[in-house]
């Protein structure tokens, strides 16, 4: 009574040809992850910097440069950093050699104000100021006097113009606008009440990340988590992953001096200097997992990897025993 | 079986081993030649990895390459044994006939005459090893107590109801910077310690600065507010600070979510409202977080303007409130 022999020789190999293709598979797919997640990254984040040369093309006059030495905080604060001003107070630019702040060009304005009318007054008032035309607070919050470097990390970032002006949080997703457009709104916005900070340029040449790190796990982790993978916090709100998407420097400088929604807002505690070294940490390191490891198993830590070393690792071996003692 | 079948046991018996068209034997095992050839495949195979294993460490090539070709070689080789043994052996279960295991008789009458005469002497109580055997078992016992009563004291006294905070220290950062009326804006967030725990050069100069009294400092406003009656003076230009030690059990309370203004703990999801003092608002936390009396000193710097009045952190047995 016996079965023909292919059925018999096939079902004495399932078993451990399987368990050699799981494991195969399960391999490759270590080492790419890349493969798996899918293209995440957008590419509408191009960065545009202002650079000092085009600032001083406003129409303004004689512009007033001042130097600061000594300054202690130095923090994206035009009062402790050397800058440029209008001789009627107008600020053009300021900073230091980790990071310029400098607002758009003042030809951006009234480009700005177009844009501004058909994509943002419907929920932010005509004026930007959170007012709608009957008088009455409007869905969006008043924007004037948030400085320029808010209104540009909002827009560049996709977050503004919303989808759901419901929802709980502004979700990043691909830009609506150019990253001209984006500067563009913020020289409007900022026009009307102009303040700090104003879009900053990053120069990470001297960048320390290894101090970045200790910063970042001292400011940053606590909401980010030390990977940088996101997570979860209070009524329906989460802290952003960081990893896997072309986040610019830019906007990484401008989310931390200017704390979008719930995120603190850090100035004093960063010099500018601390803030380009986290910037380097983020977008050189975190940004980009290389997980010599193996798979990250979403960062989340020891539980997820014990999870898996005991299902695949003690499942496989306990396999693999019976296989061996495995009667004909 | 009986004595009379007693053989003796060097005796050459030839087992009968299945025949190799035995029901239970395998397909393989039928042509054992072909088998031969593929578990030869499979162990030549090994030796291949091996040789790869050896060139890759002799040439320091990437560590990925030699341990990949180790661990294959590995796999190989004890699948091709595993596979020999399992294809290539006779499988049982096998029943060996043979002789009888008892002595004779006679001998057995011999041994158990010696034994009851020499029991007499031999086979008696040993008071003395008994007694040492106990004496080491009660030291071992004793040892192994030691962590346990090192446990039960000292008693803590006050240690757990105080921190490093006094009258009049200026709050400085985690690389022992000071902190200034205008380092944070509103919406702004750091950790403080005590001016003496953190050295600019060396970092934290005691643990207690680390652990005990840490401390958030949040800028809520531009403006003193008013957290509790009694604490009116407490927020100086909108700053208000608050242990970081959750009361549940004693997490850093670091997520701070300015627009809620909300200290979130990450372990288990207490919430504290940072404008009403840090009453809980969800999770398990049982008290509010201690908050620090703040103010500044002539040269502007912020200050604790009195050291906690509560123990911080989780609560304790002999604490009071």
């Amino acid at each position: 009574v016996r079965a023909p022999i292919k059925r018999t020789v096939g079902s004495r190999f399932l078993l451990p040809v399987g368990l050699l293709s799981v494991a195969a598979l399960a391999s490759l797919a270590m080492f790419f992850p890349g493969a798996l997640a899918g293209a995440s990254g957008h590419s509408d984040a191009a960065q545009v910097s202002i650079t000092p040369g085009e600032v001083t093309t406003h129409a303004c006059g004689t512009v007033n440069v001042k130097g600061v030495t000594n300054s202690v905080t130095n923090a994206g604060n035009p009062f402790l950093s050397s800058s440029k001003t209008c001789l009627n107070g107008h600020l053009i630019s300021y900073g230091n050699t980790a990071i310029t702040y400098a607002n758009p060009p003042q030809a951006f304005v009234s480009a700005g104000r177009l844009l501004f009318a058909q994509t943002c007054s419907s929920c932010h008032g005509s004026e930007a100021n959170g007012v709608n035309p009957e008088g009455q607070a409007a869905i969006g919050p008043n924007l004037q006097g948030v400085g320029a470097a808010t209104v540009d990390f909002w827009v560049s970032t996709g977050r503004m113009p919303a989808t759901d002006v419901q929802a709980v949080e502004a979700e990043r997703k691909p830009s609506r606008l150019t990253p001209v457009q984006a500067l563009e709104l913020a020289a409007w916005v900022n026009s009307l009440d102009p303040a700090v900070p104003a879009v900053p340029n990053p120069h990470l040449a001297g960048a320390d990340q290894s101090a970045g790190q200790d910063l970042f796990s001292l400011n940053c982790a606590a909401c980010h988590t030390i990977e940088g993978s996101g997570d979860a916090l209070a009524f329906g709100t989460n802290a952003p992953s960081l990893q896997n998407r072309s986040v610019t420097a830019q906007q990484v400088v401008e989310a931390i001096r200017t704390g979008p929604a719930n995120m603190p807002r850090f100035s004093g505690n960063l010099t500018d200097r601390q803030v380009t070294d986290i910037v380097s940490y983020v977008t050189g390191r975190l940004q980009h997992p290389t997980n010599p490891g193996g798979a990250a198993l979403g960062g989340v830590g020891p539980v997820a990897e014990g999870f898996v070393a005991l299902l695949i690792g003690v499942g496989g071996l306990a396999l693999i025993c019976f296989w061996i003692g495995e009667r004909s | 079986v009986s004595d009379t079948d007693h053989q003796p046991s060097r005796t050459r018996v030839p087992m009968p081993i299945a025949a190799l068209s035995d029901p239970h034997m395998g397909d393989a095992a039928k042509n054992p030649d072909r088998t031969e050839k593929i578990i030869g495949l499979i162990l030549f195979v090994s030796i291949v990895f091996f040789a790869v294993a050896g060139a890759a460490y002799v040439q320091n090539w990437n560590p990925w390459t030699f341990g990949g070709a180790l661990g294959a070689g590995l796999f190989a080789l004890g699948f091709g044994l595993t596979a020999w043994g399992k294809y290539l052996m006779p499988q049982g279960p096998f029943v060996e006939e043979r002789h009888t295991l008892a002595s004779t008789s006679e001998e057995r009458d011999t041994m158990s005459a010696a034994l009851v005469e020499r029991s007499a002497v031999v086979v008696k109580r040993r008071k003395m090893l008994g007694g040492l055997f106990a004496a080491g078992a009660t030291v071992f016992g004793i040892v192994a107590a030691f962590p346990l009563i090192r446990s039960l004291g000292p008693l803590p006294g006050t240690s757990l109801e105080t921190t490093g905070w006094r009258k009049g220290m200026v709050l400085v950062d985690s690389t022992g910077r000071p902190v200034r009326r205008d380092t944070l804006v509103v919406g702004g967030i750091m950790t403080v310690y005590p001016q003496d725990t953190v050295d600019p050069q060396n970092g934290f100069i005691t643990d207690q600065g680390q652990a005990v009294d840490q401390t958030v400092l949040i800028r809520v406003s531009d403006q003193p507010f008013t957290t509790e009656p009694g604490r009116e003076s407490w927020t100086p230009d909108g700053y208000v600070a608050y242990s970081k030690l959750c009361t549940h059990l004693g997490c850093p309370v670091g997520l701070y979510e300015q627009e809620l203004e909300l200290l979130v703990c990450p372990c288990h999801q207490s919430m504290f409202n940072v404008r009403n003092g840090a009453v809980p608002q969800f999770g398990p936390a049982p008290r509010p977080l201690p908050q620090m009396h703040l103010g500044y000193n002539d040269d502007g710097y912020l200050i604790a303007m009195a050291p906690y009045n509560q123990p911080v952190g989780p609560g304790f047995w002999e604490r009071n409130s």
